[in-house]
């Protein structure tokens, strides 16, 4: 199964990708208007390494669990894993418990700013290829198999 | 070709189930429920109370995911008796069911203290909050001039009383504990939910207990311990649950306060394991006594592992911890671990208006927190606790900034990204 991969020597730090998360999320696509919405929520979290003397940066996202723990916690059935793979988030079920964001350990699971529904990434399921890949201005967010990505590390 | 049988179409049950099924895509799965309705998350029934979730969302999975895995649910039914030398189930419609491997997920039942004058046979005003058939009841009988007292400040009391907000007169809330939610939280984070909650027109009866009810066919009026009386149309008794053990212990089955079972989840009788809020659990904070936790996420990975086990698998039950994620009216309230501070040699709490962020460290480990409000990225805090993490060898101190996956070093990271198997 295809995952995002983050190679952090490659990264700048500059949060495109959260914007294009949001844009991925939001109905009509378009950039501008959805960095605008401060309502949707990025599934894709762009964190700071302190160094000795520099700051580094990764971008970090669900990473689809073999054994999700957020799907054994979750209490409405909103949480599921479809059949290529992907772990997934009903928002008509989920009752924005937050049962899925204690569990998680990488902690990329968000809540949305209604209350009553959490983000987390989908890898753009819905319309080809993950909109942070493909707007990341550095290569340092990569779509890939286990095996290409492992090679690259 | 194998025959299992379920006995509890709950979190537990279910997961089992479905855990058999990936594994043997042949045999025979049965499970059986007292209940009429099909698997629905059972936290959901305040929602349901409240509006918030309609009928046809309380389903936890949908009638195909039963079909396409072959899961044959037979509801309505009551296993009677267990016969675990002839490995049938006797049930109430008076059916024998064989079986290879059993799996007794029973849950558990509302515990009911002893209320002079209170008899749930007779008194058609009075109800546990349970099951969704409870949450229907309640939500037939209240009328916006229901007085309203809730036996029981824990977390179903509670979620009973955001259930039922708006829609009643008055909501009382009485408890034998100083604060609400005494088994989770002390006594500072829980003024906090309670304040909140007040604002919501609730009121709270602490340190005090219903001793008697007036009324034959319905219950009119509370008396407290302090002797204060006052009109009730509605009793909702929610003071806590008691694992669901009879059947097991009848048929000649480890028990003490839970079924006792062994690291595979087996009960001491080969084939017949058990699950969920009925088993007593190993608890990651005492090696010596065992707990009975009623959580989901409990449920549903001790059935996963039991329905492995059930086909020749040898996977081993983590121990476990409390873990809670709730909302009251807004407010979030996650937590996790030992929190009470008697254990810990440091707390770091962090707390501004509604607020709170409360780490619990002993011997660089984190054993608990609480957050309010703050919920973003606990499972971080969570891992720390399943892991037993030294602290001193992360990449900074978790009590001097938020947390973040980079709380672990490039090397950790990398690992963990890769390994992202979930588990337990
Ligand atoms: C209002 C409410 C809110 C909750 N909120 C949370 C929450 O936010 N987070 C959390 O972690 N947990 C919560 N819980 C607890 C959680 O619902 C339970 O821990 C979980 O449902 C346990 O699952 P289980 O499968 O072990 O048992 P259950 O869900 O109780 O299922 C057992 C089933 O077995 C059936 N059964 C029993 N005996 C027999 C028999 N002899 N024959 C046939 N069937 C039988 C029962 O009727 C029941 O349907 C909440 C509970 C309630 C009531």
């Amino acid at each position: 199964m295809k995952k995002i991969y983050a190679f952090e020597s490659r990264c700048l730090g500059c949060r495109l990708c959260e914007v294009y998360c949001r844009t991925a999320r939001f109905k009509s696509k378009d950039v501008v208007k959805a960095h605008k919405r401060k309502n949707i929520t990025s599934a894709i979290i762009v964190e700071e390494v302190l160094g000795p003397n520099n700051i580094s940066y990764f971008a970090l996202q669900c990473r689809h669990c073999k054994n999700p723990k957020c799907i054994k916690a979750c209490i409405s059935g909103a949480m599921y894993k479809n059949d290529k793979g992907i772990v997934r988030n009903d928002s008509e079920k989920c009752v924005g418990c937050l049962s899925c964001i204690l569990v998680c350990p990488f902690g990329v699971i968000k809540k949305n700013d209604d209350g009553k529904s959490v983000s987390k990434c989908d890898l753009c399921a819905d319309f080809g290829e993950p909109f942070c890949v493909e707007n990341c201005p550095n290569e340092a967010i990569k779509f890939l198999n286990e095996g290409e990505a492992r090679a690259l590390k | 070709m194998k025959k299992y049988l379920i006995i509890g179409n709950g979190a537990a049950g279910v997961n089992a189930a479905v855990a058999i099924r990936a594994n043997d895509k042949t045999s025979s799965i049965k499970i059986i429920s007292d209940e009429e309705f099909n698997f629905y998350g059972r936290p959901l029934i305040s929602y349901y109370l409240s509006g918030q979730v309609k009928p046809e969302n309380i389903y936890y999975r949908n009638e195909e995911f039963y079909k396409s895995k072959n899961i044959k649910v037979l509801l309505d039914t009551k296993a009677k008796k267990i016969d675990t030398v002839k490995k049938e189930v006797l049930t109430s419609l008076g059916e024998r069911i064989s079986y290879d491997k059993l799996l007794i997920a029973t849950g558990s039942s509302p515990f009911i203290p002893l209320i002079k004058n209170l008899d749930f046979n007779r008194q058609k005003n009075v109800f546990t909050f349970l099951t969704y058939k409870d949450s229907i009841r309640l939500k037939e009988k209240i009328t916006g001039n229901s007085k309203v007292v809730i036996a029981g400040a824990g977390l179903v009391g509670l979620k009973a009383s955001e259930g039922l907000f708006g829609q009643v007169a008055s909501i009382t809330v009485v408890d034998l504990a100083d604060r609400v939610m005494a088994s989770v939280l002390d006594k500072s984070e829980a003024d906090i939910i309670q304040e909140h909650i007040e604002q919501k027109f609730i009121n709270f009866k602490l340190q005090m207990s219903i001793c008697e009810v007036q009324g034959k066919s319905s219950v009119s009026e509370v008396t407290l311990s302090n002797g204060e009386t006052f009109d009730c149309d509605i009793l909702v008794v929610a003071v806590g649950v008691r694992p669901n053990v009879v059947l097991a212990k009848e048929a000649g089955i480890n028990t003490l306060r839970g079924i006792v079972v062994d690291e595979y989840m087996q009960t001491s009788i080969k084939d017949v394991y058990a699950a969920g809020d009925c088993v007593e659990s190993l608890d990651l904070f005492s090696s010596e006594n065992n707990r009975v936790f009623a959580l989901w996420p409990n449920a549903s990975n001790q059935g996963e592992i039991a329905g492995f086990n059930m086909t020749g698998a040898k996977i081993k039950a983590p121990k476990i911890f409390a873990m809670n994620s709730i909302s009251f009216f807004g407010l979030q309230l996650i937590s996790a671990g030992v929190i009470s501070d008697s254990r810990s040699s440091g707390v770091f709490v962090d707390s501004t208006k509604n607020k709170l962020h409360k780490l619990n460290i002993f011997n660089d480990n984190l054993i608990g927190f609480v957050l309010i409000n703050d919920n973003q990225r606990a499972g971080i805090y969570t891992s720390l606790i399943n892991d037993k993490t030294n602290l001193s060898a992360l990449a900074y101190d978790i009590t001097s900034k938020d947390i973040g996956f980079n709380v672990y070093s490039a090397e950790e990271r990398t690992k963990k990204i890769f390994d992202c198997n979930g588990g337990y």
